[in-house]
């Protein structure tokens, strides 16, 4: 203890820390600052918790060791046990009345395609009287990306975690324009769903059949390496599924083959929805331990931003979700914008996305940036996560894992929030995509979530 | 690196820029002494060397970064190196040292000469082989071929012959090419040894003979050696050594792990680091060696 | 006519002595009459409003600017140092060190970032624990120089501290010397053979500055905070600390310097002191027991070393026969001996949170103390401490007081803890204390004798 040279770090008075400097002590000063605004209380009491740091081991332990790996393609009226006249959406809890434009459109498209209403206005009625029963999908062991619409004729991915034996869906992706999941419903949109359901999934399900299970823990590593960072860019994920499923896609169906690989290949974002059942398994594997402060779920469903937190079950604590700031495509503007929605932070939450920001160079002007901009965001979520992944690194941080594990304690100490990469979606039903950039969470989600904590 | 003999006359006003440091206690006399004139003797792109106008040693004063080797007589900066030049007009006393415009005061003091704690015997027979093993492996060679001055003065501590020892001393100053000499560094090294192992080790027959190897080194060294070695050599002679010779002492006694240390001296200088690990070995083999016919003698 | 800066800076954080010193600087411009530079917590709002100043919405993790001058020009000037002193602030700064570039944002982060063997925690005492609990967690020996953590807190620390096999030096350890390197209010000392745990920042201060002018060095100076030998902490630290000062090579005698420590807790120290191999000298402070200086002779004289005649620059002085003995002290245990000592007259101690609240501790902004010494009369004895982190030049201010003090016929007895290293200097702060009529002691024991003399109450 009082060998050698004293290094030290100093957090705190700055006359403190300029006379180690005059006496030539080495010495990494701390950038404190007071945490959130009316967090003291909560935190002193979460902090001081003894067995919160164990709790959070154990939580963070799982989240790490989860081995995802893609098993399946199957109906969801089959593997979610979801009965007709029932839809999932994306982030906490929503009615209609609640529901923004995106969403809305999302649901009219989807009872379309479900065959329930023979137009838009039908199925806004049919919407509005609450006949149809709403639920969000990570109540289900399932995500999806922006509206995250699934009805029960969707096809969905299957994942499980080799490790603790979770498993979780998240819907196919459908490519980019006027896609369902930004709101737009058009007959396109819904014949594409039907091909998607009577072609695609059942040829993806053969294929895996005869492949066995994909790896996905190592499939996202090397698509890091390769420039992802698996939200908003999937394109190496993307190659590398292709390349890895192509041959039994021809064994399997060998007359759909060149339609479903060509389809795949013109979506750069189709790995997305993969990944994203691989982060929701991975997060469910760290839920439910008593006094663990690990985020397990950040979601939005376009009106609210809402978080789940392992040593609080299955609540939600939400805030009003925020424009992303970004770049808008062709002649869109922030004012054609909707807030943040999707249940895609599940990305985040599993230490990808704008966590591994610098891992993809390649899209940082996409989001609005340069390359500094994202290793700072990067860095900066080493703050306020408990580890660093052993098997996603970043290659021009030297390797080091990428920062995984959200600390509701470390957010409210730094007051930094979670870096979020998203797409953004049109304010207007059927509007689609308009951009895409980053968005912050709104504080409140996490301070009430500690709050609640502290009174377990 | 630039070495200059000739001292440049400049005439500036005096030191207007501030900075802090921590020295060595060796320099508690010269800095508390009132102010002399020195001159910049050397510049590094980790230190800068003063020499002070004065007959009493320490005469050199190393002014270092922190990254630099810490070495006996040095003042730690904590601030960037000033840009000077061998010859530069400096001065230390009065508390500070003042190089061109820049005024260096001492904000903490350090000791390099910082007690062992007592050392069985037993340990040291067990830690030589191991330092043999670390030194023989490894590539770094003393600058002076085996035998000759360096072979009578391990023979000479070991047998605790003065005679042997304080001729061996005589021949070993000085000899060897560079700042440092080689014959100097080795010497340093056995006369640290014996003053500090032998304290440590209860062996009051290696802490006499390093009285009369002090006596031999203040006597001679400032005619025999460059201004440096000699300072170093004064130091050595009073059991103070560089930082990394002082984690090999450490990891001799058991503080430290020993073999890590060992190989980080071995990598200072050209053949320093080296000379200095031989100078510790040689020292610590007479304290065995005298220790254990004391032991026989009872 | 005066003209009013009031500005708002979102989300800009400085700690708060650093704050008062911009503060400090901004007052004492020509033309400026108010000036408040603060975070704005409910407490400086107050403060500002009090003062008239009309302040936007705003909240705690803002920075407020409240500057007040008589004319534009001087607001103008006002204005301008400011934008000096947060450069300044900026260029050294609690942050930095090495990686200055992205530093880190918690202790936790320092130390997974950088190879440290010792964190220093200063941040306000509601936020200290999570710091200090992140050095404790990541392996480090902590300082925790913060006040008014709860007793609760400081146990659990200290707890998971002893598992980790880490010291926790404080809370409201105001002193610590850890390999020579002086943390918080600490003096420049020459290393030597004295190991020092203490359970008080100027006790400790007092007695190593002793140890050093007697040519004795210390090896480390470790406090353990005020509470440690309480019941309720048990001497965790304190027994932490002697173990590690036993296993030090460079320590060759342990000074163990405590109020007398409760009973049960005493029984536990006094069987640990018994185990070690390094003698120690224990020094217990109260009345009837030893007084500090006392505790540094008696490592003196444990060390086999004389006991000096300590420093002292008395000048001849006389106070009216019914005069009374105002003690005004920035140091707990400083002004606690001396009360002892004295036996009688008014003593406070302006280190107390009462005269801490929204200002910075005297040996940093002496105003008050200054303050109460131009209101003494018949005799003023008070301390000054020099050191690290203490005001550089504590005469500059305090010599024309005590001028003026002596003026009106009050004598003036001053304490100077202080080694000649220190980056003030003992000899040029005691020339000019003596220069202004005051008589100057480097014992505090010795101070207040002779104050105690002067009115002839001396026990």
């Amino acid at each position: 203890m009082l060998d050698g040279e004293p290094r030290v770090i100093t957090a705190g008075a700055a006359v403190l820390a300029e006379a180690l400097d005059q006496q030539a002590v080495p010495r990494l000063g701390v950038d404190w600052r007071p945490p959130l605004p009316g967090t003291s209380a909560a935190l002193a009491k979460v902090l001081a918790d003894p067995a919160r740091q164990r709790a959070n081991e154990v939580a963070v332990g799982r989240l790490l060791s989860a081995r995802p790996q893609l098993v399946g393609v199957r109906p969801a009226r089959d593997v979610l046990d979801l009965p007709e006249r029932t839809f999932f959406h994306a982030g906490p809890p929503i009615d209609w009345e609640r529901a923004s434009g995106p969403m809305r459109g999302a649901l009219i498209g989807a009872a379309l395609f479900e065959g329930l209403a023979a137009d838009a206005e039908e199925a806004e009625r049919l919407l509005v009287s609450g006949s149809v029963k709403l639920d969000s999908c990570h109540h289900h062991r399932t995500v999806g990306p922006m509206a995250g619409v699934v009805s029960p004729s969707m096809w969905m991915f299957e994942v499980v975690d080799g490790e603790h034996g979770g498993t979780a869906y998240c819907s196919l992706n459908e490519g980019l324009g006027k896609v369902l999941r930004y709101g737009a419903y058009g007959p396109e949109v819904v014949e594409r769903l039907r091909w998607m359901g009577e072609v695609l999934g059942p040829v993806l399900a053969g294929a895996l059949a005869v492949s066995g299970p994909m790896d996905l823990r190592s499939l996202i590593a090397q698509a890091l390496q390769m420039g992802d960072e698996l939200h908003n860019r999937n394109r190496a994920a993307t190659s590398l599924m292709v390349r890895e499923i192509a041959p039994a896609i021809v064994e399997a169906s060998p007359e759909h083959a060149a339609a479903v690989l060509r389809f795949i290949n013109g979506n750069d974002h189709f790995f997305l929805n993969a990944g994203m059942a691989a982060g929701k398994v991975s997060a469910d594997a760290a839920r439910d331990v008593p006094g663990s402060s690990l985020v397990v779920a950040m979601a939005r469903n376009g009106t609210d931003f809402g978080i789940q937190v392992s040593g609080l079950g299955d609540r939600w604590f939400t805030g009003p979700a925020g424009v992303p700031d970004g770049l808008y495509l062709g002649a869109y503007g922030p004012d054609d914008a909707n807030p943040d929605i999707g249940d895609s932070t599940i990305t985040e939450t599993s230490g990808l996305g704008g966590f591994a920001m610098a891992a993809a160079p390649a899209i940082v002007r996409f989001v609005g940036g340069d390359v500094s901009d994202a290793i700072a965001a990067t860095r900066s979520m080493y703050e306020i996560t408990l580890a660093e992944h052993p098997a996603y690194q970043i290659p021009g941080l030297g390797f080091r894992g990428t920062p995984t594990g959200i600390d509701l304690a470390l957010i409210a100490r730094t007051g930094q929030l979670p870096v979020v990469n998203t797409g953004i979606a049109g304010r207007v039903a059927g509007t689609g995509q308009v951009g895409a950039g980053l968005v912050s969470p709104p504080a409140e989600a996490f301070t009430s979530a500690l709050a609640a904590l502290a009174d377990t | 690196m630039t070495l200059g003999t000739r001292t440049r006359i400049q005439h500036r006003a005096p030191g207007d820029a501030k900075a802090f440091g921590a020295a060595s206690t060796a320099l508690r006399p010269a800095l508390e002494s009132p102010r002399r004139p020195a001159r910049v003797l050397a510049v590094f792109p980790l230190g800068v060397y003063l020499e002070i106008r004065t007959d009493v040693e320490p005469s050199v004063v190393a002014v270092v970064t922190g990254e630099a080797t810490r070495l006996p007589n040095a003042v730690v900066l904590s601030d960037p190196l000033p840009v000077t030049a061998p010859g530069d007009e400096a001065a230390v006393g009065d508390g500070c040292i003042e190089i061109g415009r820049l005024t260096v005061r001492v904000r903490r003091w350090w000791d390099p000469a910082p007690s062992l704690g007592p050392v069985e015997l037993s340990r040291l027979e067990q830690v030589l082989p191991r330092l043999g093993v670390v030194c023989a492996a490894s590539a770094r060679r003393p600058g002076l071929a085996d035998g000759g001055a360096g072979a009578l003065l391990a023979e000479g501590c070991a047998r605790g012959s003065l005679t042997a020892a304080i001729t061996a001393t005589e021949q070993l100053m000085g000899l060897g090419p560079g700042l440092t000499p080689s014959g100097d560094d080795m010497l340093a090294g056995v006369l640290v040894a014996l003053r500090q192992i032998g304290r440590a080790a209860g062996v009051s027959r290696a802490v006499w003979l390093a009285d009369w190897l002090a006596a031999t080194v203040a006597f001679d060294a400032r005619t025999r050696t460059t201004p440096i070695s000699a300072t170093l050599l004064h130091c050595a002679a009073q059991g103070q050594a560089c930082a990394d010779a002082l984690a090999v002492l450490r990891g001799i006694a058991g503080h430290q792990p020993l073999e890590p240390a060992v190989h980080r001296l071995l990598r200072l200088g050209h053949t320093s680091g080296a000379d200095l690990a031989w100078g510790l070995r040689t020292g610590v083999s007479a304290v065995v060696a005298l220790g254990r016919s004391l032991r026989t003698a009872r | 006519m005066t003209s009013d800066l009031v500005e708002v800076r979102a989300g800009v954080y400085h700690d708060s002595v650093s704050l008062m010193r911009i503060s400090q600087a901004l007052s004492s411009r020509p033309g400026v009459t108010v000036a408040v530079v603060a975070m704005a917590t409910e407490l400086n709002l107050g403060l500002a409003r009090e003062v008239g100043f009309e302040i936007p919405e705003t909240g705690p993790s803002d920075l407020l600017v409240a500057i007040r001058a008589d004319s534009d020009a001087a607001l103008k000037d006002g204005a301008e140092e400011l934008d000096r002193q947060f450069a300044a602030l900026a260029r050294g700064g609690g942050s930095g060190g090495a990686h200055a570039e992205s530093p880190p944002r918690t202790t936790r982060a320092a130390a997974r970032a950088w190879d440290a063997s010792l964190a220093l925690v200063s941040v306000p005492g509601e936020h200290a624990f999570a710091e200090a609990m992140d050095a404790i967690d990541a392996g480090l020996s902590v300082m925790i120089f913060s006040d008014n953590i709860p007793v609760e807190q400081e146990v659990l620390l200290k707890e998971r501290a002893s598992e980790r096999g880490v010291l926790v030096m404080g809370p409201d350890c105001g002193t610590a010397v850890v390999g020579g390197a002086g943390l918080g209010f600490a003096n420049v000392l020459r290393p030597g053979r004295v190991g020092v745990v203490a359970a008080s920042g100027t006790g400790a201060q007092q007695v190593t500055c002793l140890l050093d002018h007697a040519g004795a060095g210390v090896s480390h100076v470790l406090g353990v905070g005020g509470r440690d030998l309480s019941a309720a902490v048990g001497g965790r630290s304190t027994l932490v600390a002697l173990a590690a000062l036993d296993a030090d090579p460079a320590t060759e005698l342990i000074v163990l310097i405590s109020k007398p420590p409760a009973p049960e807790v005493a029984e536990v120290v006094r069987r640990a002191v018994e185990g070690l191999a390094t003698p120690v000298v224990t020094a217990l402070l109260g009345p009837g027991q030893d007084d500090l200086t006392s505790a540094a002779e008696k490592a003196l004289r444990a060390l086999g070393l004389d006991v000096p005649e300590w420093p002292s620059w008395p000048v001849p002085q006389r106070a009216a026969p019914s005069a009374e003995l105002s003690g005004l002290y920035s140091g707990g245990t400083l002004c606690t001996e001396a009360r002892i000592i004295a036996g009688s007259g008014a003593f406070t101690d302006f280190g107390d949170d009462e005269y801490t609240r929204g200002r910075a501790h005297p040996m940093i902004d002496p105003t008050l103390r200054l303050e109460a010494l131009g209101r003494a009369s018949g005799v003023a004895l008070l301390d000054v401490v020099l050191g690290h982190a203490a005001e550089p030049d504590p005469s500059a201010r305090l010599a024309p007081a005590v001028r003026e003090a002596c003026e009106r016929g009050t004598a003036v007895v001053v304490a100077l803890v202080g080694t000649e290293s220190d980056p003030q200097g003992m000899r040029r702060q005691a020339d000019a204390l003596v220069t202004a009529g005051a008589s100057v002691f480097t014992s505090n024991a010795a101070a207040a004798r002779h104050a105690a003399s002067l009115i002839g109450s001396a026990l």
